[in-house]
């Protein structure tokens, strides 16, 4: 290990106990004996099975589970293809289009969509929320994305298209595998933004939608239960336990310029 | 196909379909929106008829007027900037030794390290702030060290909770991987043997750091700031359940202009003045970055 | 590739939940607003399904629905609410000979100034607005508990100071101002409600915040000592402090000067895709027995005669819940404000909110 690299860790870990320590508290109070989340009481399983046997709760995890995969995946396409555009094709429209979705407010952006879907007439529902979903999360991966390519060495693409490549296969050959790195940042926070959304879901969702979020919230002003720990906990541990089958499952798509470089 | 053509097309190709999303889904409700900040509000909420009785269409700058000359909007929002700014360069700090860490690491662990990161925010924002609200507690651990310490100095108790203080711990709590992930991806591509380079050179690991890294790692510095800084100022959340009397943020007096006055004009009023600011500061910041980059910045790697 | 996976499953998703389509009574209430047995029981008498969605606060019923989203059966928004969804056409006028059970609803909430003959809304259930407080602390201190004063007097506010939080809200903190005053609380003379914001700001220093969302744990727990709040979470404190073996008991105060009431009615709205079935609902909940459901669970008021039979007795006993006659003459329900008093009201609580 180089010198000073002590340092680094030590900062790290840091950062990390800071991450983590609220962490431990939800996953610790899913096991408290009350209905409050404020002080520690006893221990039980009791908020555990009353997961199992809530519906409402278990479909409301399921949808957002389905509508942050959905939104995600979509997003970070178009999110990477925006930042793409953005970096090496200087579209001028973009930069803002991008941009704006994350500075705007989400109440507003939430109340303007839903005029605009009820203009529209467009039934509201799972798809609703995903497109509104997708709309602010494209912004994410496109800033990552970019920042990831700014800087790099224009070179190797050059070389790709020199030795006859067409523009599409430089892409994936050389330009995709460097920024994966970004692309899969980009896709994390994406998937995070969407599995937590309340505002903007609220308004954009049916009248038999129920997302994890809106479930919880509704409850912010009577007694967010144990309840919600053990499906956080279980939440946590089902897209951890989803994300790492998929990274077993499919390397290739996975695996970034310095894994692939000869 | 010439190589020109090529190069267009595939221009069309790849910032079309992003493009036509943020239209449709994107721009054409903000606009309907920003066309509303020039209405009235509607008698019980929402906005009034766009045409009214009299055939006419209902525009007026009434509720722009009322934004420029209360300077009280000003002051609150200002209160954000300096909130959001804290929350900037505290994210920053804590960040970059944890995406450095992570970018170097093993490539067997890279991942792992990498989703630890992510997965508590995975778990319901709600109840990671309620945890943050029994660390801060009066009766809990780190009041208590806190106060005990302030009282051997003869200080009163001061509250960690309800407190600007508990406000900018979970801004910075709630906005960290968006500055973790940015950087690690600019981080990871950084090339060891520059480093190398430098240190043969004479370059302590100070100087390694300061004219090495971080002038590369600018881009991944702006973009994390970016997105730590611009949705921070427009939150509502965290000062609602554990701020304080005075810790209102531009984005509460959004939230109440739809959700308590049901002044939809002045609310959007506020939303684009928010909004055309915060792309603004970033602007400026971008701007200033890329000039202070390029003095500063070493040649490409 | 991905994406047209993608919108396929969209597509299959929507198909089969509107297959499902068929017999559903859309509901959109507060949570843990009505009782689990009370809606197995309804599904089990209509042979339908009943979609519960959620919202926690009257305003964002309203913005929702200002904003044009359709497919809401019933609704169960707050008299203040009822008039604003009722002069802005959203609601359909209910068919009285299919609610028979409406007789069983005490005269006195029936015919009010928000809804004359009750064209479109019937009583469900209520709360007061009161002071919630920790028995233990406040005899200690020596302070009295059925007066607003111990929230707006800083000569006892002194004794509390960071323990104290008050509603986030703007109607109800001025109505309680109001009260504390000797005016109504809907006083819409700016003098007075100069005269509020004043009293406000001069307390304000000595409250630790102002919370809707979170001060009843920090009240359970002992954190805080003294809320300005809803009656039944103030009871469901108690509840929960007592479950939790701790030494102190939750307490509603009524404060002598009055108090805001709240009265949750049902609705169907205007675009209900069932209002067949909404109907059979709302004489269904209008039942004694179903009505007393919510009160037994969470210590809601509740105007249902019938239902006072089946309430637990010790419930009735309540004088914040059941609020006894002489009371009830200090007891005020909130009117929607005109526009223009929203935006003044709303310019004051500003000032308020900044710290000017």
């Amino acid at each position: 290990m180089r010198k000073g690299s002590r340092w680094l860790w030590a900062a790290a870990l840091v950062a990390y106990g800071f991450l983590y320590l609220p962490l431990v508290i939800v996953v610790a109070y899913s096991f408290n004996d009350s209905r409050l989340n404020a002080e520690w009481v006893g221990f039980t399983l009791d908020w555990y099975r009353k997961l199992f046997a809530d519906e409402d709760m278990l479909a409301a995890a399921g949808n957002s589970l389905l509508i942050a995969l959905a939104a995600s995946l979509v997003s970070t396409v178009l999110g990477t293809m925006a930042g793409v555009a953005m970096y090496r094709y200087r579209v001028r429209l973009l930069p803002v289009l991008v941009l704006t979705p994350i500075a705007i407010p989400e109440i507003l952006m939430g109340v303007s969509l839903l005029i605009f879907f009820v203009l529209l007439n467009f039934t509201l529902g799972l798809l609703s929320v995903a497109l509104a979903h997708i709309a602010f999360c494209i912004g994410f991966v496109a800033i990552v994305v970019r920042a990831r390519l700014a800087g790099m060495d224009e070179s190797l693409t050059e070389a790709a298209r020199d030795c006859g490549a067409s523009p599409a296969r430089a892409f994936r050959h050389v330009t995709l595998p460097l920024i994966m790195p970004g692309v899969i940042a980009g896709a994390l926070m994406a998937f995070t933004l969407s599995i937590d959304d309340f505002v903007i879901t609220f308004f954009t969702a049916g009248a038999g939608t129920v997302t994890l979020p809106l479930q919880i919230y509704s409850m912010i002003k009577i007694a967010v239960t144990p309840e919600v720990n053990a499906v956080s906990t279980l939440l946590m541990l089902l897209t951890l336990v989803l994300i790492v089958i998929a990274t077993k499952v499919s390397p290739s798509l996975f695996r970034t310029a310095s894994e692939t470089a000869p | 196909m010439g190589r020109r053509r090529a190069e267009r097309l595939g221009k069309w190709l790849v910032s079309g379909p992003p493009l036509l999303y943020l239209l449709v889904f994107f721009a054409a409700p903000t606009l309907i929106m920003v066309l509303a900040s020039f209405r009235t509000p509607g008698e019980f909420g929402g906005l009034a008829p766009f045409i009214d009785e009299a055939g006419k269409a209902d525009l007026n700058l009434e509720s722009w007027t009322r934004f420029f000359t209360e300077s009280i909007y000003l002051a609150i929002f200002l209160k954000s900037v300096v909130y959001a700014t804290i929350t900037t360069l505290a994210c920053l700090l804590l960040a970059y030794p944890l995406a450095a860490l992570i970018a170097r690491s093993d490539r067997r662990y890279r991942d792992l390290l990498l989703l630890l990161v992510i997965l508590p925010f995975w778990s319901n924002f709600l109840i990671r702030v309620y945890a943050w609200m029994i660390i801060l507690g009066p009766n809990a651990a780190l009041a208590r060290v806190v106060n005990g310490a302030l009282a051997m100095f003869g200080h009163e108790p001061v509250p960690l909770l309800f407190s600007s203080f508990a406000v900018l711990v979970c801004l910075v709590y709630v906005h960290l991987p968006f500055m973790v992930l940015p950087l690690y991806a600019n981080l990871e591509k950084h090339d060891q043997a520059l480093l190398d380079a430098a240190q043969d050179l004479g370059a302590d690991a100070w100087q390694r750091f300061w004219r090495v890294t971080f002038p590369l790692s600018l881009p991944g510095v702006y973009a994390g700031a970016a997105l730590v800084f611009i949705p921070a100022l427009g939150i509502f959340a965290i000062p609602d359940i554990l701020g304080g009397p005075e810790d209102t943020m531009i984005g509460n007096l959004i939230k109440q202009q739809f959700l308590e006055t049901r002044d939809w004009p002045f609310g959007s009023v506020l939303s684009i003045v928010l909004t055309v600011a915060a792309l603004g500061l970033a602007g400026v910041a971008a701007l200033v970055g890329r000039g202070g980059a390029r003095s500063g910045a070493p040649a490409r790697a | 590739m991905k994406k047209l996976l993608q919108r396929a499953a969209a597509c299959a998703l929507l198909l089969a939940t509107s297959a499902f389509g068929a017999d559903q009574l859309h509901l959109y209430n507060w949570n843990n607003y009505i009782a689990p047995e009370t809606v197995k029981r309804f599904e089990a008498q209509c042979k339908c399904e009943v979609v519960q969605t959620y919202y926690s606060d009257n305003e964002e019923l309203l913005a929702k629905l200002a904003a044009g989203a359709k497919g809401y059966d019933v609704l169960v928004p707050t008299s203040n609410a009822v008039q604003a969804l009722i002069k802005g056409g959203q609601l359909l006028p209910l068919d009285k000979t299919k609610l028979p059970n409406t007789r069983n609803v005490d005269p006195a909430y029936l015919n009010t100034p928000f809804d004359p003959g009750n064209q479109y809304s019937v009583p469900y259930a209520m709360s007061t607005t009161i002071i919630g407080y920790n028995d233990v602390k406040m005899k200690e201190l020596g302070l009295p508990t059925d007066t607003w004063a111990v929230i707006f007097d800083p000569q006892y506010l002194a004794k509390v100071k960071g323990r104290v939080t008050v509603l986030d809200s703007a109607a109800e903190l001025f109505a309680a101002a109001f009260k504390y005053l000797g005016y109504s609380a809907n006083d819409t003379d700016p003098k007075h409600w100069d005269e509020a914001t004043a009293l406000i700001k001069k307390a304000r220093p000595y409250w630790a915040a102002f919370n809707a969302s979170s001060y009843i744990k920090e009240l359970t727990v002992g954190n805080i000592w003294l809320v300005h709040g809803y009656s039944n979470d103030i009871f469901q404190a108690n509840q929960d402090a007592q479950a939790a073996g701790r030494k102190f008991h939750i307490l509603q105060g009524l404060p002598k000067e009055g108090a805001v009431l709240a009265v949750d009615n049902m609705v169907i709205h205007k675009s209900a895709p069932r209002p067949d079935l909404a109907l059979q609902f709302i004489n269904f909940m209008l039942d004694g027995r179903n009505s007393a459901e919510l009160t037994n669970l969470i210590g809601s008021g509740n105007p249902n005669l019938e239902a006072r039979k089946v309430i637990k007795p010790e419930l009735l006993a309540y004088p914040a819940i059941f609020p006894p006659k002489e009371y009830q003459a200090k007891l005020e329900q909130l009117h929607d404000l005109t526009p223009a008093q929203r935006r003044l009201r709303n310019k004051l609580w500003t000032e308020i909110k900044a710290g000017r």
